[in-house]
């Protein structure tokens, strides 16, 4: 049987306060370590921002937001009717080689997504995007 | 989030607690940036309680210890929590920033 949390927010960075509360109280009923409640509020948070910001347009509605466990895996969708935008192939990879002073501001959200998840989905559809990922359970 | 500031010697040590993300991670680094003094070279974050970080918090860190190179200054952090440790790493901070398992090896290290 599979538990779900859906949230919807508006595209403002204010909202991501209500995420991580909502996200730390879906974790508690789970039982997630609390690495894992961190990491899923991050990946969140980095795609919730990289939605705000890059994909902004007139458009832009709501971001809606699905969680759901099942077994010891951990889907979550992220849906938003901004610009086109996958984060599979779209955010060049930021140089980490390079010292402090070559090191570029910015450019990290999207790479610590990667890093941090088992699976990342893309696919555009009906106008909007539609970005999924799976992350299994923390031990 | 909190930013606390003190010293030891010449040092400035900060101890940051909580949360830093999008929704306060510019008040976080006005409030390092507060904190730094002219004369400031070495700056150690204490990081033992902070709770959560994201990218828009690890550009704070980045702005702050290009300021201090610029003038011939370092930040060093110590007392990280696995999962910010995790998080440094996948960033790639911890080649660009000195970081220490307690304040005591930092200061050690980098206090002479």
């Amino acid at each position: 049987m599979s538990r779900k949390l859906s949230l919807e927010i508006d595209p403002r960075v204010e909202e991501l306060s209500a995420i991580t509360a909502a996200v730390e109280q879906f974790g508690d009923a789970e039982k997630w370590p609390p690495d894992m409640v961190f990491q899923i509020n991050l990946v969140i948070e980095e795609l919730g921002l990289n939605i705000m910001t890059h994909g902004k347009s007139e458009d832009l509605e709501k971001i809606e937001i699905t969680l759901t466990a099942e077994g010891e895996s951990l889907t979550i969708e992220i849906v938003d009717n901004g610009h086109p935008f996958d984060p599979t192939r779209e955010a060049p990879e930021p140089d980490l080689d390079v010292g402090l002073r070559e090191r570029a501001i910015g450019g990290l959200g999207i790479h610590i997504v990667r890093n941090l998840v088992d699976n990342l989905r893309y696919r555009r559809q009906g106008g909007r995007n539609h970005v999924t990922l799976v992350k299994e359970r923390v031990r | 989030m909190e930013v606390h500031a003190e010293r030891e010697g010449k040092i400035l040590i900060t101890r940051a607690e909580g949360r830093v993300d999008g929704t306060n991670a510019r008040e976080f680094e006005e409030a390092l940036h507060a904190a730094i003094g002219e004369d400031d070279r070495l700056l150690i974050m204490d990081l033992q309680n902070l709770s959560y970080i994201s990218s828009a918090g690890l550009r704070a860190f980045l702005m702050i210890a290009k300021k201090l190179q610029g003038r011939g200054g370092k930040l060093v952090v110590c007392s990280l929590t696995d999962t910010i440790n995790e998080v440094f790493e996948i960033s790639g901070f911890s080649r660009i920033i000195p970081t220490h398992a307690s304040r005591s090896e930092a200061v050690a290290k980098h206090g002479g």
